[in-house]
C-alpha cells in the first residue's frame, strides 16, 4: 500500500525481578507439594501467593507470617479458554479448549487463576471442590503446579 | 475553583489509520484549541495519557511536545486513560496554578495487540506464568461470577451490546456500528472465551481525543456555552487476586464520592446520561449497580426494561461506549467528551433535557481503578 513501516523491537529485553524472600520460599514448597500463605497478623488478612505487604492494612509481612494450606480449593467461577494468545500477539484457536478457573483455597481470603485438569466444563460449578496436581519430581518451581482437578 | 471544558475533538476510530501518533495526536489536539476559540500560546498546561507498553517506545510522549504544542510549557505524562489526564489537568487549574489546560490521550492498538498486553499487567512471578491468562480470560471469569451471584445470563450480555452497538450506527467516527445487530447475533458471534464472544469485547483500535479546560473567570470570559465540572471521584482497588469480583467496588466508591462533590442524592433520578467504559458487556451491568442506578445485582433489569437506551429513564452509552471502539487511553477521554456534548445538546444519539450527565474511565486489569466526573449546564 506504498507504507514504509517499521517492524520489531530494536532489541529483546529479558527481564529478571527479585522475587523477594516470601515469594522464593512459596517456590521452594512447591518441591514438598505444599503451597503457602502470608496470614496478616495485625488484620488477619490471608493472601495466597504471599505477598510482603498486607494488601488489606498494608503492615509489614515476613517469613514469621507464613502458614501452610492444604491445597483444597473451591471454584468461584470458570471459563472454557478457546482462543489463546501466542505470546506475539496472535489469538490462536484451541482445537482442545482448556478450563481456566477462579479458585479460593482452604484458609485464604484472596483467589487464584489456575487450569482445571480432568474435569468436564460441564460438569462444573461454582463451590466445587478441586485439589492440585503436581508434578512427578517437583523441583521447587512454578512448572510444578500442573493444574487443579475435582477431588 | 470551579473548572469547565470548552474545547474538545475526537478523531476517527479505526483500525491501522495510516497515520503516524504525532499527526494523529496534532489534529486533535489542534482541533480541541480551535474548538475553544483560543490560540494555541494560550494554553499554560498539558496533560497527556498514553502507554508506553502499547506505543513500543518508552518516554513515550517525547515527540510529541510540537504535537501537544507543549513546547517549554508545564507538561506531565499519564500512563493511564485520558480522563486520567483531564483529572490531573483539572487539578493544575483548581490548584490556582494555571488557566488553561490542554489534555491529550491517543492509542494505536494496531502496533501491537492490546490483549497481548494485558498479559504483562500480571504480576510476573505465579499469574504470568499461567500462559493462558490474559484481560479477556480474566474479563470472563469475572462475567461468570457476577452472573453466577445474581442470576443475570448470556442475553443479558447479549442485550448491552445490541444497545450499544446500535447506538453507535449514528456515531459518525466510531469503529464498530451494527445498525442492525440481535442479541442472537452477538450470542453466536466468535466465542473466546466464555461466556465471551467477540461482540461482547470492546474491540481494540486507534485513535485520539483532547480536552481544553478553562477556569470559572476564562471560561465565562470567552467561552458561550461551558460544561462545568460539578463532581470528580477517584477510587483505586487491589490487585485482582485480591478484589471481590463480583462487584465494581472502587467504581461505587469513586462515584459517591462525585456525587457528594456534585450534590447529587439520588442518581437515578439526577443523572441525565452516563458515559462509562465498559471494556466488556458485563461491565456495564456491573457499573448500573456501582452507580447506584439500581440496587445491587439488579443491574439486569434496567438493560430488560430498556432504561438504559437513549429514549429511557437513564440512558447509559448513547455513542456506543467502548464496545463501540476502544482506543485504550482515549476510550475514557471519548466518554467525557460525549458527556460534555449531551450538555450542549450536540450528541448524535442527544438525551432530552440533558443538565446532569456522569463520565467514566476505568484503567487496570478488570477495571482495578475507576474515575467519574459529574458535568452540569451551570457553574
Amino acid at each position: 500500500m506504498g507504507v514504509v513501516r517499521y517492524e520489531g523491537l530494536p532489541f529483546v529485553a529479558r527481564f529478571r525481578w527479585n522475587t523477594g524472600k516470601i515469594m522464593e520460599k512459596f517456590y521452594e514448597k512447591f518441591a514438598e507439594k505444599q503451597i503457602i500463605a502470608a496470614r496478616c497478623e495485625n488484620c488477619g488478612y490471608t493472601v495466597v501467593p504471599p505477598r510482603m505487604i498486607c494488601p488489606k492494612c498494608s503492615s509489614k509481612m515476613d517469613e514469621k507470617n507464613l502458614v501452610n494450606m492444604d491445597g483444597r480449593g473451591v471454584v468461584l467461577s470458570h471459563t472454557v479458554v478457546r482462543k489463546k494468545l501466542d505470546g506475539k500477539g496472535n489469538f490462536i484457536d484451541l482445537n482442545k479448549p482448556e478450563i481456566v478457573a477462579a479458585i479460593k483455597l482452604k484458609g485464604a481470603d484472596s483467589q487464584i487463576f489456575v487450569r482445571l485438569g480432568e474435569v468436564e466444563a460441564e460438569e462444573l460449578k461454582p463451590g466445587m471442590e478441586v485439589v492440585p496436581v503436581w508434578a512427578e519430581k517437583p523441583e521447587g518451581k512454578p512448572s510444578d503446579l500442573l493444574y487443579f482437578k475435582p477431588g | 475553583m470551579k473548572v469547565a471544558i470548552i474545547g474538545y475533538a475526537i478523531s476517527n476510530l479505526g483500525w491501522d489509520v495510516e497515520k503516524t501518533r504525532e499527526e494523529h495526536v496534532f489534529e486533535v489536539a489542534k482541533s480541541a484549541i480551535e474548538d475553544a476559540g483560543i490560540d494555541r500560546k494560550d494554553v499554560c498546561t498539558v496533560v497527556s495519557a498514553s502507554t508506553d507498553f502499547l506505543d513500543g517506545r518508552t518516554i513515550s510522549n517525547c515527540m510529541l511536545i510540537g504535537a501537544t504544542g507543549a513546547y517549554l510549557k508545564d507538561e506531565s505524562k499519564a500512563e493511564e486513560d485520558g480522563m486520567y489526564a483531564a483529572l490531573y489537568a483539572a487539578q493544575r487549574i483548581m490548584a490556582g496554578v494555571h488557566e488553561i489546560a490542554l489534555a491529550v490521550s491517543h492509542t494505536h492498538s494496531w502496533i501491537f495487540n492490546p490483549h497481548q498486553i494485558s498479559h504483562y499487567m500480571l504480576e510476573p512471578w505465579f499469574d504470568r506464568q499461567n500462559d493462558l491468562l490474559n484481560e479477556i480470560t480474566l474479563g470472563a471469569l469475572q462475567a461468570r461470577i457476577y452472573m453466577n451471584n445474581y442470576g443475570a445470563d448470556e442475553l443479558d450480555l447479549a442485550e448491552i451490546s445490541v444497545k450499544n452497538l446500535r447506538n453507535a450506527a449514528n456515531v459518525p467516527y466510531a469503529f464498530r456500528k451494527l445498525h442492525d445487530v440481535t442479541a442472537e447475533e452477538v450470542l453466536e458471534a466468535e466465542m473466546y472465551s466464555d461466556p465471551l464472544t467477540e461482540l461482547m469485547i470492546s474491540p481494540p483500535c486507534d485513535g485520539a481525543a483532547a480536552v481544553v479546560l478553562a477556569s470559572e473567570e476564562v471560561a465565562k470570559e470567552i467561552c458561550p456555552n461551558p460544561v462545568w465540572i460539578k463532581g470528580i471521584g477517584n477510587a483505586c482497588d487491589n490487585y485482582l487476586r485480591d478484589r471481590d469480583l463480583t462487584r465494581l467496588n472502587s467504581l461505587e466508591i469513586a462515584a459517591r464520592r462525585a456525587y457528594r462533590m456534585a450534590g447529587i442524592e439520588e442518581p437515578f433520578r439526577e443523572v441525565d446520561v452516563a458515559e462509562i467504559s465498559e471494556r466488556f458487556a458485563h461491565q456495564e451491568l456491573m457499573a448500573y449497580e456501582a452507580l447506584g442506578f439500581c440496587r445491587e445485582g439488579k443491574g439486569r433489569v434496567l438493560i430488560e426494561e430498556g432504561m438504559t437506551e437513549v429514549y429511557g429513564d437513564i440512558p447509559v452509552n448513547p455513542s456506543g461506549g467502548a464496545l463501540a471502539g476502544d482506543p485504550i487511553c482515549a476510550t475514557g477521554m471519548i466518554r467525557l467528551i460525549e458527556a460534555a456534548k449531551q450538555i450542549r445538546g450536540e450528541a448524535e444519539n442527544q438525551v432530552e433535557d440533558c443538565r446532569t450527565a456522569l463520565a467514566h474511565a476505568q484503567w487496570g486489569l478488570l477495571a482495578q481503578k475507576n474515575l467519574v466526573f459529574i458535568l452540569g449546564d451551570e457553574p
